[in-house]
Order: structure tokens, then sequence, then C-alpha cells
């Protein structure tokens, strides 16, 4: 296999001083593929999954895969802050790890040079600004000789706004441990607040598609916000010129064979292969299809036909087989194949067998006089310790309170 | 060969799993060309018969993980509870998908669903070694035993412990 081990993930901080970083991304990643959120989208039940993930999963079972809470793919809508949270994180990741780390063997290897606590996060943070965006021009010095007083007032004006302010860089890197850091708003001065306000209102009309890209271009302010707004505005517009068709579902049930060949060609996508088969490529090319038109950057038809493919060969008709391996679940499975399944396991049927003639064969023999008393005995030395847990816990020894019967316990 | 979403979702677990292993659990793939297939080992915990025991198990990965569970087999026996069947294979609720339940008696919410993951099962085991189930047992004269002869249940227990560990 091509993939190395070093997939990005969220124990890459772990080790590091921004550990507490790994909670943070291991929630902007997808609970069932756990990547990063692909074209995040919300469920009924407000919980957030790649587009693409959360299609596969109603369409397999029809429930939230986290509250199991019943859905329809139709009723899945976009989740752009969590996605601007991503991309802003995403931005940083790269150099913030390179710092935690290099400041993770700068630590172990025993330099305990000067500045150890303090400069760690306004390394970063620095790095973050000349990258990204100078939202704070000031530096970090000239914010500590402000009064406390002005820091809460600041603080105060802008603590309403802060709270939905779509990405801060400042905040993605915030150190817990540096205590009397108080993150952007404190630095936010009057003028400042009052365009941050202007940028809100014009993203929000964004959200809406309401917004004409050219009049973020052309929106005047200071130096830094006009950069915040290039990166801002390096995005495309929300929604495309001509809207992505979504496909809809087929009732496969009442289509021949024949006719459902028919729409695979005119969907472009293969159509051979057993009907089962057929149905499930359907789907799978359905899902694909749909998430794509939620994304902010379509991918085109021979994409997606590739994915398609790598979907053919690793779970469709020329997935390798695995009879041995099937898992012994499809019991509960729709298309289970009997056949197949006696076949796997028939050494397991020929055991039962075997076990339950031996059983028949002692009841048999149990039932003659000598042999029932001796069995009789048996039981009876059983009875004694088949009492209730409270009558063995005063006889025996401590072990078996650990024991206690605790039913329907078992797994959460 | 192409990755699929299950290998990728898998190479995720692994490494979340060898950087930030969960106490008394080790699992990974046999061999990294086959993702779907890993190898476990479960410490017994303590306080219970199993104490002292290292208990391999085999998953098997479906290849739509994790729309299906795996399943997860104990190797080399010796693992007798009530919800092992005699051949290993592990039979709790969290590795079956929702849906139809034959049994029924399990919740829902119990069992599998995409956002569960290897980790997960491999504490519900080590829970499910502590605290049987014994409503739907898959290794019906263990969990008779469980029930009627607890002191012979755990007698049993140890020696197979000690069996397995080679003493």
């Amino acid at each position: 296999m091509e993939q190395s081990f070093d997939l990005p993930d969220s124990t890459d901080w772990l080790g590091t001083p921004l550990s507490l970083l790994a909670p943070l991304e291991s929630s902007l990643r997808c609970q069932v593929c756990k990547d990063f959120f692909d074209t995040p989208v919300i469920t009924s039940c407000s919980h957030t999954f790649c587009s693409l993930c959360i299609r596969r999963c109603l369409s397999t079972e029809g429930k939230c895969p986290t509250c199991r809470s019943g859905d329809q793919e139709l009723k899945l809508r976009r989740n752009w802050l969590v996605q601007e949270i991503l991309e802003a994180f995403k931005n940083a990741r790269e150099s913030a790890l390179t710092l935690a780390k290099k400041e993770a063997a700068r630590i172990a290897a025993g330099d305990n040079g000067a500045p150890e606590t303090v400069p760690k996060k306004r390394k970063v943070s620095q790095v973050d600004n000349t990258e990204a965006t100078d939202i704070v021009q000031g530096s970090p010095q000239r914010v500590r000789t402000r009064s406390r007083s002005q820091m809460a007032q600041a603080q105060a004006q802008t603590d309403g706004q802060d709270r939905s302010r779509p990405s801060s860089f400042q905040e993605v890197i915030e150190d817990s441990q540096d205590e009397d850091f108080i993150p952007g708003s404190a630095l936010v001065t009057q003028d400042q607040l009052q365009d941050q306000l202007k940028i809100q209102f014009r993203q929000s009309n964004r959200h809406s598609g309401m917004l004409n890209p050219t009049a973020i271009r052309g929106f005047k302010s200071n130096s830094s916000y006009s950069r915040l707004l290039q990166v801002q505005s390096r995005q495309p517009p929300i929604s495309p010129s001509k809207p992505l068709d979504r496909l809809p579902a087929m009732n496969y049930s009442l289509l021949k064979d024949i006719q459902l060949r028919k729409k695979f060609r005119d969907l472009g996508i293969p159509d051979w292969g057993p009907r089962q088969l057929l149905q499930r490529r359907h789907t799978e090319w359905m899902n694909l299809w749909n998430a794509n038109c939620d994304s902010t950057f379509p991918k085109t038809k021979k994409d997606l036909l590739r994915e398609l493919d790598i979907w053919e060969r690793t779970q469709g008709g020329f997935a390798p087989t695995q009879s041995s391996l099937m898992p012994t679940n499809t019991v509960m499975a729709k298309d289970f194949d009997a056949a197949q399944w006696s076949v796997n396991h028939e050494t397991d049927f020929k055991r039962l067998i075997a076990n339950a003639r031996k059983k028949s064969d002692d009841q048999v023999r149990s039932t003659i006089p000598g042999a029932a008393q001796s069995s009789v005995s048996n039981t009876a030395g059983v009875d004694n310790s088949a009492q209730p847990a409270s009558g063995v816990e005063r006889s025996a020894p401590i072990e078996i309170n650990s024991d206690s019967p605790a039913p329907g316990d078992i797994s959460r | 060969m192409a990755s699929s979403v299950a290998q990728k979702r898998l190479f995720h677990e692994y490494k979340n799993l060898s950087t930030n292993p969960p106490e008394g659990i080790t699992a990974g793939p046999v061999s990294e060309d086959d993702m779907f297939y890993w190898e476990a080992l479960i410490e017994g915990p303590g306080g219970t018969p199993f104490e002292g025991g290292v208990f391999a198990a085999e998953l098997k990965f479906p290849k739509d993980y994790p729309l299906s569970p795996p399943t997860m087999k104990f190797v080399g026996g010796g693992v007798w509870h009530p919800n092992v069947y005699p051949n290993g294979t592990v039979c709790i609720s969290i590795l079956h998908p929702p849906g139809d339940d034959p049994n029924h008696y399990e919740h829902a919410s119990e069992r599998w669903s995409p956002i569960q993951s290897v980790e997960k099962i491999l504490i519900s085991v080590m829970s499910m070694l502590a605290e049987p189930n014994d409503e739907s047992p898959a290794n019906v004269e263990a969990a008779k035993m469980w029930r009627e002869r607890r002191a012979e249940y755990e007698q049993k227990v140890r020696d197979e412990v000690r069996k397995g560990l080679g003493l």
C-alpha cells in the first residue's frame, strides 16, 4: 500500500506543548471517515458530517450515525461556519504543528534556555499573522500596556459579536496556559469594530447568495481589513453560475432490468452486473453526485467517475472476494445468501450437530436410574453456589463481588 | 490498489490507537498491506477472574466499513465466557448492525454505528469480560455455569488464563 503512515491526525499534537489542540482538531474531523470535514452538512438532529459520508450512511440506514434518529438526504443543509473554522484551522495547522514539534524537540533535548513559556504562542501568532491576515496590527506587547479597564471595555463591546465572528486566526492558536492574554477581542478598536460588523453583514449576505464578489473587492477599508477581504474573496462565489442538478432517488422495484440499464447508460455510468450490484452502484453514484452538488469546489464528472471506479474496485463488482472474511453479521443483512453461508460454516454446523447428538445421548443415559442419581447429586452441589449474588458474597472471597450480575450492562 | 474510504479510516484508527492507546489494549493490522485484517491484544480486566490474562483476538473488517461493523474472534481459544462462542467469536451488541434485531433484546443505541470505532469495540469487550450479559448467551454452557455455579466458572476462567500464559 502506498499510503504512508504519516496521515495527518489529531494525535499529531500529542506530545507537543500544544497537545490541547488535539481535541479541537478531532472535533473538526468527521466521525465517519475521521478526515477533516469535506463539505460539512448538518442533519435535522444537528449533527455534522461530510456530505458524502452522511449520504452513504443515510442510504444504508436512514439514520443519523450519532443519535440514530431518522433523517433524509433532502433535509441536509450546509454547515458554513464549520467549513470556515476548518479552513482557518487548516491554514494554521502546518506552521503551528511545525513550531510545536520544534518546541517539543527542544524541550526533549533538555534545552531549558530562557524563553520557555512566554514565546511559544507568540511565535505561532506571528507566523499566522504574516501568513493569513493581519487582523491584529498591534503587537501583543502593545496590548499588554493597555489598562485593564480599557481591555474589559473593549471586550464588553465586542463580546456579543465576537462569538459569531467567522474566523479569527488568533483564537485558533490560543494557548490556555497563558491567562492574561485576551484573544482577538481586546485588540479590536472601535473603528475596527465597525468594519468588522460591516464584514459580518456582508458575509451573511454572501451566505444567502446575495453578494456580488466584486463588491467585496471594491469595499473600502483600512489596509489590514482589505487584506482580510482579499483572503475571503479568493473563494469563489458560493452559488455557482449554473447550479448542478441533483439526482433523484430511483425506485428500483418499478424498473425492469432493461430500463434500469438504459438509465445507467443515460447517466453515463457502467451498466453491467447483476441487479443488486446495479442498485448499489446507482446509490453510490447518487451519493457521489449529490455530495458534489453541495461542494464549494465541485468536481468534474470525470473525477466522479474515477471515484465510482475506486468504489467498483474496493466495494463493487471488481472488489476482491472475501468469502471467509465475510462478517458473521450478514445474517442480519437484507442480501443474506443462505447457500454461501452454509458453505462457509459447514464445519460449525457439523460440530453443532455432533454436540447436539452427544447431548441427547447424555439425556437418554441420565434417565437410566443409576445415572440419574449422579446427575441429581450434581445439581444439588450446583445449587449451593447458584444462590444469587447476595448469598454468594457472604461466603465467598471478594472477587465475586466485582462479578455480581449486571445484565444488559456490557456493551455501552 | 486504490485506497477506499474504509482503508483510510482504518489508517486513522490505527494511527490513533498506536499513538494514544487505551490502557490494556493494543491493536493494529497484521500487515499494512491488508488494512482489513487486524490483531488485538486485550488485558484481562483487574478484579475479575480474567485478571493477569492477555487475550489475542482477530478483527476482520468488511469492505464497506464503517457502515458495517467488523467481526471479532478470540484466537488461541481459552476464553470461557457467556458472550464468546466456543470458537472464539465475540457476540456483543456493539458488533451488531442496527436494524432488525433477531434476538429482540438489544437496544438500537447499543449497536454498531459508523461513529463507533475499534477502540470502542475493544473497550466494550473488556467491560464484557468483567460483566457478562447472560440474556442471550453465545456460549450456553458458560452462561449456565456463570449463573448457577459462579465459583466453578471463575475457577475455570482462572485455569484457562493460566493455561493461556503457559503456566
